[in-house]
C-alpha cells in the first residue's frame, strides 16, 4: 500500500491544495507586519473565488476571472483598511464582519445571477504552465517523471505562489520597503518619528494581503475546481493565518508552513480511497488539517514572537 | 495647582473655561452617539439592504414589508419570530460573555454542536424519566459538552497565548465533523438518512401553545423562555458576583487585574468554559424544541449570527434578548420575502454583516453622524 499512497501525485496535489492556503498566508504575513490583523481573508479568498468563476463565465476568459477576482478582493480589503486604519476599529471585528458580508454577498449574487443557491455553472479551468512528455523507462525515467509531476506540472498561480513567498522574503529583509514595513508593526510611533507615514504604510500591507487572497480565491475555482459552491472556503482563511503564524510571519516561512497543511490535506484525500482496508471514517479524515492546525498553534505559539504592536490602531499626533 | 491659576491671564482663563465647555459638550454628543449606534447601525444596515435589493431589479419597500409580515403578521408568524430567536438568545449571550471578558468566542457554532449532540444522546438515554428530571439533566448535560468544547481552545489562549479566533474557528469544523459522524454511524436512527434517533417526549420542550391553549398554535416552544431565565442569570453573574466582577475586570484591563490579585489565566479558562456551555444550550433547545433528534445540517450558523446579536446588544445580557428577537425576526421575515417580493433570502446575511461592521467598529458611525452635521453645518468641528 505504501508505493500506491506515495506517489510524485501525493506530492504535487500536496502542493496544488497548499497554494490557496499559502497564497492567503503570505499576503497575511505582509500585512501583521506592517500591525494588522487581517482575519477577513476567509472571507476575501470567498469572494474572488466567486467574482473570478462569474467573470470567467460572463467573458468566456479564466485570465479575466483572475483579474476580476483579485479587483473584488482588493475592494473589500479596502473596506477593512479603511475601518481598521483611519476609523481605528477593532480589527477583528471589521474582519468578522467582512467574512459574514462574504457569505451573504456571494449567496446573494449567487442566487441573483445563476438562479439558485448551492453551485454555479463550471468554467475551464487554467491549464498547467508546461505540457511535458512522460520519460522513458528505467530510472531515469522514474527520476524525470517525479521531477516531472513534482516540480514541473503545475497551473501558473502555483507558481506565482511559490515566486511571491521568495520574493516578498527578499523584499521584507532587504529592501527598504521590507524594513519600514517590519517597523510598522513592532513600533509604529518611533516609525512615524523618523518620518514614515505609518497610516499609508499599513494601507499598502492591507491592499497587498487582498491581492494575495484575491489570488488565493482565483486559483482554487479557476485553477482548481472549476466552479464555485457556497462556503467553499471552508476555513482556509483560518488555517492560512495559523500557517502565517508558524511561518514566524514571513512570506517564505509561511509559505513552508502551508505545504504541511496541504500534505496533510493531499495525504487524507489519498487515504480516503483505501477505506476498505483502513476502516476509518471520512470524517475523522476530514478533520485532520483542523486538528493539525490545533496541534501546530499549541507547538508553536508562545515560541513564535509577533510583531509588537499587531491588532493595536495607531494614532497619528496632531 | 492654585499658585498656577493664578498665574494665568484671565482672558486665557476665559478660553479655558470655554474649552472645557467644548470638550463637555463634544464629550456629551460622543455618548449619545454610542448609545445611539446599534439603532443608527440597523437603519444603515437596511439601507444597504435596500440598496442591493433595488441593484438587483427588486423593489425593497415590497421585499421589507412581506419580510415585516412574514415575521409580526400574526400569531403563527410571532411564533416562527420566537422560534428563530431562540437559539440566538444563548448564542448571543455566549458571544457577549467572551466579549465582556476579553475573548471573542468565535467558534460558539462548534460548542453548540456539541451541545446538541449532548442533548440528543442523553434525551434518548434519559427516556424512561419524568421530564422534570430529563429535562434539566440534558440542559445540564448540553452545558457541560459545549465547556469541554471550549476547554482546550481556553487553555491554549491562557497557557500559550493562541488566539482563540483561530482555536475555536477550529474546533467548529472538527465539531461539524465529529457529528456529521455520529449521525451517520454510532448513533443513527435506524433508515436511509443519516440522523439521530428521536428523543421521547419527555425530554422535549413542549410548545407554549400546546400548554397554553388560549394561544393561537405556533411553533414557539418553551426554549425562549429559558433564554430570558439565562440572560437574567448571565446578567446576575456579571453584576453581582465574584466571577462576572473578575471576567469584566480581565476584558477591561488584563493587566491591571493581574496586579489586583486576579489570575488572568484562570479567568480566561472559567470564561471561554461559560460561554462554551451557554453555546452548548443553544444546541440543546434546538435539538428539544425544534427537530427532536440530531442531523449534521441542524444549524443554520446560530454561533456566528450570535456575534451580531452580541455586538447589536453591546453585550448587555438583557439586549442579547432584544437583539436576538430582531435578527429572529429578520430570518422568520425572509422566507415571506424570498416568496413573495422575489428576493434572495441571503439579503439577510448581508444586512447582519453590515451591522457587525457598523456596530462592532463603532467608531465608524460617529464618523459617519459628524460627517453628516458637518453637512449641514453644524458645531462639530
Amino acid at each position: 500500500m505504501f508505493s500506491e499512497v506515495v506517489t510524485p501525485e501525493l506530492f504535487a496535489s500536496a502542493v496544488r491544495l497548499a497554494t490557496p492556503i499559502a497564497l492567503a498566508a503570505i499576503g497575511g504575513a505582509v500585512c501583521e507586519r506592517s500591525g494588522v490583523v487581517n482575519i477577513a481573508m476567509e472571507g476575501l479568498m470567498l469572494i474572488s473565488a466567486f467574482a473570478g468563476v462569474a467573470a470567467a463565465l460572463l467573458f468566456g476568459n479564466a485570465w479575466i476571472g483572475v483579474f476580476v477576482a483579485v479587483l473584488a478582493s482588493v475592494l473589500f480589503s479596502a473596506i477593512h483598511a479603511w475601518a481598521s486604519i483611519n476609523l481605528r476599529a477593532d480589527q477583528v471585528i471589521s474582519g468578522t464582519a467582512i467574512n459574514i458580508l462574504a457569505l451573504g454577498v456571494t449567496g446573494f449574487l449567487m442566487e441573483t445571477i445563476f438562479g439558485h443557491p448551492g453551485t454555479t455553472d463550471t468554467v475551464k479551468t487554467i491549464k498547467p504552465l508546461m505540457d511535458l512528455p512522460a520519460g522513458g523507462g528505467g530510472v531515469l525515467g522514474t527520476i524525470w517523471q517525479w521531477v516531472d509531476v513534482v516540480f514541473l506540472s503545475y497551473t501558473p498561480l502555483v507558481y506565482v505562489g511559490m515566486f511571491s513567498a521568495v520574493f516578498l522574503t527578499w523584499a521584507m529583509y532587504r529592501t527598504r520597503w521590507g524594513l519600514r514595513l517590519r517597523a510598522l508593526g513592532e513600533h509604529p510611533r518611533a516609525a512615524d518619528t523618523v518620518g514614515i507615514n505609518v497610516l499609508r504604510g499599513r494601507w499598502v500591507a492591507v491592499l497587498i494581503s487582498g491581492f494575495m487572497a484575491g489570488l488565493a480565491g482565483a486559483n482554487l475555482t479557476l485553477e482548481q475546481v472549476g466552479s464555485f459552491t457556497e462556503n467553499m472556503t471552508n476555513g482556509r482563511g483560518f488555517i492560512a493565518l495559523a500557517a502565517n503564524i508558524f511561518g514566524r510571519w514571513t512570506p517564505g516561512g509561511a509559505y513552508m508552513a502551508s505545504l504541511l497543511f496541504g500534505f496533510a490535506d493531499a495525504l487524507q484525500l489519498k487515504l480516503q480511497l483505501f477505506s476498505d482496508v483502513i476502516k476509518i471514517p471520512p470524517q475523522f479524515f476530514l478533520m485532520l488539517p483542523y486538528i493539525l492546525t490545533v496541534i501546530v498553534l499549541a507547538g508553536v505559539v508562545g515560541r513564535a514572537v509577533a510583531p509588537a504592536s499587531v491588532g493595536k490602531p495607531y494614532k497619528e499626533k496632531g | 495647582m492654585p499658585e498656577q491659576m493664578a498665574d494665568t491671564p484671565p482672558n486665557r482663563a476665559a478660553s479655558t473655561v470655554d474649552e472645557k465647555q467644548f470638550a463637555l459638550e463634544q464629550e456629551r454628543f460622543q455618548r449619545g452617539v454610542r448609545m445611539a449606534t446599534p439603532f443608527i447601525s440597523v437603519a444603515i444596515a437596511v439601507l444597504v439592504g435596500s440598496l442591493v435589493i433595488l441593484a438587483s431589479g427588486k423593489d425593497p419597500v415590497a421585499a421589507f414589508s412581506a419580510m415585516f409580515f412574514g415575521a409580526f403578521g400574526g400569531a403563527r408568524q410571532i411564533g416562527e419570530t420566537l422560534l428563530r430567536a431562540t437559539p440566538l438568545v444563548f448564542t448571543g449571550l455566549a458571544v457577549a460573555y467572551g466579549f465582556r471578558s476579553g475573548l471573542f468566542n468565535i467558534g460558539a457554532e462548534g460548542q453548540l454542536f456539541l451541545g446538541g449532540l449532548a442533548a440528543a444522546f442523553m434525551g434518548v438515554a434519559l427516556g424512561g424519566l419524568s421530564w422534570m428530571l430529563s429535562v434539566p439533566l440534558i440542559l445540564l448535560s448540553a452545558m457541560i459538552a459545549g465547556a469541554a468544547w471550549a476547554f482546550i481552545p481556553a487553555l491554549m489562549k491562557a497557557k500559550l497565548g493562541a488566539h482563540e479566533v483561530i482555536t475555536t474557528m477550529m474546533f467548529t469544523y472538527i465539531g461539524r465533523y465529529l457529528v456529521s459522524w455520529i449521525v451517520t454511524g454510532p448513533f443513527k436512527a435506524e433508515g436511509a438518512i443519516p440522523q439521530s434517533p428521536m428523543i421521547p417526549a419527555s425530554s422535549q420542550l413542549p410548545r407554549i401553545s400546546d400548554v397554553f391553549t388560549f394561544i393561537q398554535p405556533n411553533r414557539a416552544h418553551f426554549g425562549i423562555l429559558i433564554g430570558v431565565v439565562a440572560a437574567i442569570v448571565v446578567w446576575w453573574i456579571l453584576k453581582y458576583t465574584v466571577l462576572g466582577y473578575e471576567a469584566r475586570a480581565v476584558g477591561f484591563n488584563p493587566t491591571a487585574a493581574e496586579t489586583g490579585g486576579i489570575s488572568v489565566a484562570a479567568t480566561t479558562i472559567k470564561s471561554l468554559c461559560i460561554s462554551g456551555a451557554l453555546a452548548g444550550l443553544a444546541g440543546a433547545t434546538e435539538v428539544m424544541g425544534v427537530h427532536y433528534r440530531l442531523f449534521d445540517q441542524f444549524s443554520s450558523g446560530f454561533g456566528f449570527t450570535g456575534i451580531a446579536v452580541a455586538l447589536l446588544a453591546k453585550n448587555n445580557p438583557l439586549g442579547v434578548v432584544a437583539a436576538a428577537i430582531l435578527f429572529g425576526s429578520l430570518s422568520a421575515g425572509a422566507g415571506t420575502m424570498q416568496l413573495e417580493a422575489g428576493v434572495s433570502q441571503k439579503v439577510i446575511s448581508i444586512i447582519q454583516g453590515t451591522i457587525i461592521f457598523l456596530v462592532g467598529a463603532e467608531t465608524i458611525v460617529s464618523w459617519a453622524v459628524s460627517r453628516v452635521r458637518r453637512a449641514r453645518g453644524g458645531a462639530d468641528v
